[in-house]
């Protein structure tokens, strides 16, 4: 009797266990995209100090990544000087701003790398206003850098000067954005460079 | 009379026809007039005018209906010389935005007529539509497939039992015929069947082993993968495709991740960036007019107002975009020394073609996931497999040109400094 007792037991043991591997493979088997599956030492990936990207309670907009406070500069950032996103503020950066980098290869280099990535999209490699965005028919009205198209700002295109151009990237103007946050006021010059280039295209 | 009616017969013909080929091509030349007039608009115009909504200028198709014809052909010819002649519905046009418009003196009374045509006819219908419609009900296809799959398994197996018990039912009957004497053996419950199992030595010791296997490879498989998260695809609080911004529209990696090549972080783009194209582009045409619900989150997000074309900074609400690729706190990687510096050698290392960013190296085919995932395991071993194997060419590379520098330095025996060597970077002490 006390034999079948524990060969019983021994069966349940076994029927469970059973039971416990089944479930396991059952649940193991469907691996959800939205989890990051098995973790050891969470609070060794975690880290201490906040990453840009992570929400923080000490702010008010509940963001790590603030915006500089107002009138400071970053450290290596070199600012030019300010012209205010207006009719007046445009004409006078473009009588008064001027490259104030040097044209030699290296920077028409950077320039059309920065050029090919921030504006051909919609500017088009040669700057003729057929970029592939226009192509695909996803924007449109873009003017061309030669030519006789005229800006909307008076003038020809062919014939703004750099502070102009440089105004543009820095404000935007009608449907293009302010590509001041992509762009750092040294490469906004290494671009205005390249687009003057492109400007001379017959 | 028989001549008569035979030329009341000719003329009603000749009448009949010129009307069919008038109105014929009176339709083909408005048609002809509203493609060109779209040509010109989208050309010259589109930058700042829409024509079912405000943007830098008022919603086209509601102002060609208000104005006449005349007044907006010298409008766009010259609005500054009306409102210079003190014309009222030109000065009282011209409160319409700060921003002046653009003249064109150059377009003809056609080319501006066609643009009105346009304007009033508004968009024509895309044939493309109809077919982008059977292409979705075609992405169906393969899901009904694995579902057909499943269903004929699962009907095959009832197929299976219920034969199996057919069978025995049969067998049951024959022997009864035969006279046998049924012993009800087959009654047995199912749990003290499986209990007489447990009792045979042999199959439990094969189902011990099993278990053993089993297990074994599960928690070895399991610790394996403790910590990686290759496939992680969280749900992001906007339905942003990388498919389509990417892949269809071509837009560069560095457009939105412009921290990669500057940078040990490749930065999350913030809302401004979205705003660039999105403060024109806002899908109308597959939502029936109305802004798409996913670019509507920018515009909540950032405080825009699309009617007003104004921003509300008090308004503003950052996205909480769910970080994909998590590195532990205790490795340290940075974007910038192997999208710049690394280019080259992680190029040839992983194979990649002259056409596709060396982003995709570590982050896989991104311009074809509809949702981005973790493709790379990012693991220790798989960094260190790399940097044992990729070949770094030294040549024409700033970094290492100075590296090279340095030892040339060294071999003469002249003077170095940490300071020389990358020393001072505030990130090599406070990262």
């Amino acid at each position: 009797m006390k034999g079948s007792i524990s060969a019983m037991n021994k069966n349940k043991v076994v029927l469970a266990s059973f039971c416990i591997l089944a479930s396991a493979v059952v649940f193991s088997a469907c691996k959800d995209p939205q989890s990051t599956g098995l973790e050891y030492a969470r609070n060794m990936y975690d880290p201490i100090a906040y990453n840009p990207d992570q929400p923080n309670k000490n702010f008010k907009n509940g963001a790590t990544a603030q915006t500089p406070p107002a009138n400071t500069t970053p450290v290596g950032f070199n600012k030019y000087d300010d012209y205010p996103n207006t009719k007046e503020g445009y004409e006078a950066a473009g009588a008064n701003l001027k490259n104030p980098l040097p044209e030699t290869e290296q920077n028409l280099i950077a320039g059309k790398h920065y050029f090919t990535v921030f504006c051909s999209p919609c500017h088009g490699e040669k700057g003729d206003g057929q970029g592939h965005l226009v192509k695909i028919d996803k924007v449109s009205g873009i003017p061309s850098y030669h030519g006789d198209a005229a800006s909307s700002r008076g003038g020809l295109m062919k014939d703004l000067t750099a502070g102009k151009i440089y105004h543009t990237i820095e404000y935007g103007l009608n449907n293009m954005g302010s590509h001041a946050s992509q762009l750092s006021p040294d490469e906004r010059w290494k671009v205005v460079m390249y687009v003057q280039q492109l400007q001379k295209i017959q | 009379m028989r001549d008569i009616s035979l030329i009341i017969r000719r003329v009603w013909k000749s009448a009949f026809m010129f009307t069919a080929l008038s109105v014929l091509i009176v339709s083909a030349t408005q048609a002809q007039d509203v493609v060109e007039g779209r040509k010109i608009f989208k050309d010259k115009c589109s930058s700042c005018h829409q024509l079912d909504r405000n943007s830098t200028g008022p919603a086209l198709t509601a102002k060609m209906n208000e104005l006449d014809e005349a007044f907006t052909i010298k409008w766009v010819r010259n609005w500054k010389a009306l409102v210079d002649a003190g014309d009222k519905q030109a000065i009282e046009a011209a409160k319409f935005s700060p921003s002046e418009m653009t003249t064109f003196p150059t377009l003809t009374d056609d080319q501006i007529k066609n643009v009105i045509a346009y304007a009033k006819a508004g968009e024509p219908k895309k044939e493309g539509d109809a077919a982008a419609t059977t292409a979705t009900a075609d992405t169906g296809v393969s899901d009904f497939s694995i579902a057909g799959i499943v269903a004929i398994i699962l009907i095959s197996i009832a197929v299976l039992v219920v034969l199996g018990r057919a069978i025995k039912m049969l067998e049951r009957l024959i022997l009864q015929k035969r006279g046998v004497v049924l012993t009800e053996e087959d009654n047995v419950s199912l749990v003290v069947g499986v209990r007489r199992l447990f009792k045979n030595k042999k199959f439990v010791f094969f189902f011990i082993l099993c278990l053993v296997v089993s297990l074994g490879s599960f928690g070895w498989m399991g610790m394996w993968n403790t910590g990686v998260h290759t496939g992680y695809q969280p749900v992001q609080p906007i339905k942003f495709s990388h498919e389509l911004h990417a892949g269809t529209n071509q837009i560069d990696c560095q457009y939105c991740h412009s921290g990669a090549f500057k940078s040990k972080n490749a930065s999350i783009p913030s809302v401004n960036v979205c705003m660039n194209c999105h403060k024109s582009v806002q899908a109308t045409e597959k939502y029936n007019g109305e802004i798409s619900p996913e670019i509507q989150k920018i515009y909540t997000a950032i405080g825009y107002d699309p009617a007003t074309l104004t921003y509300d900074k008090s308004k503003e609400k950052p996205v909480e975009w769910i970080r994909v690729h998590n590195l532990p706190d205790f490795a340290y990687f940075n974007h910038s020394q192997h999208v710049v510096v690394g280019e080259e050698a992680i190029r040839k290392q992983k194979g990649l073609q002259p056409n596709e960013p060396v982003c995709f190296a570590c982050h896989g085919p991104v311009n074809t996931m509809e949702e981005v995932y973790q493709f790379s395991p990012l693991t220790m071993k798989w960094c260190i497999n790399c940097h044992k194997d990729a070949e770094i060419s030294g040549k024409d590379n700033a970094f290492y040109t100075k590296v090279i520098e340095a030892h040339e330095k060294i071999k003469k025996g002249e003077k170095i400094t940490p300071a020389l060597l990358g020393g001072l970077e505030c990130g090599k002490c406070h990262y």
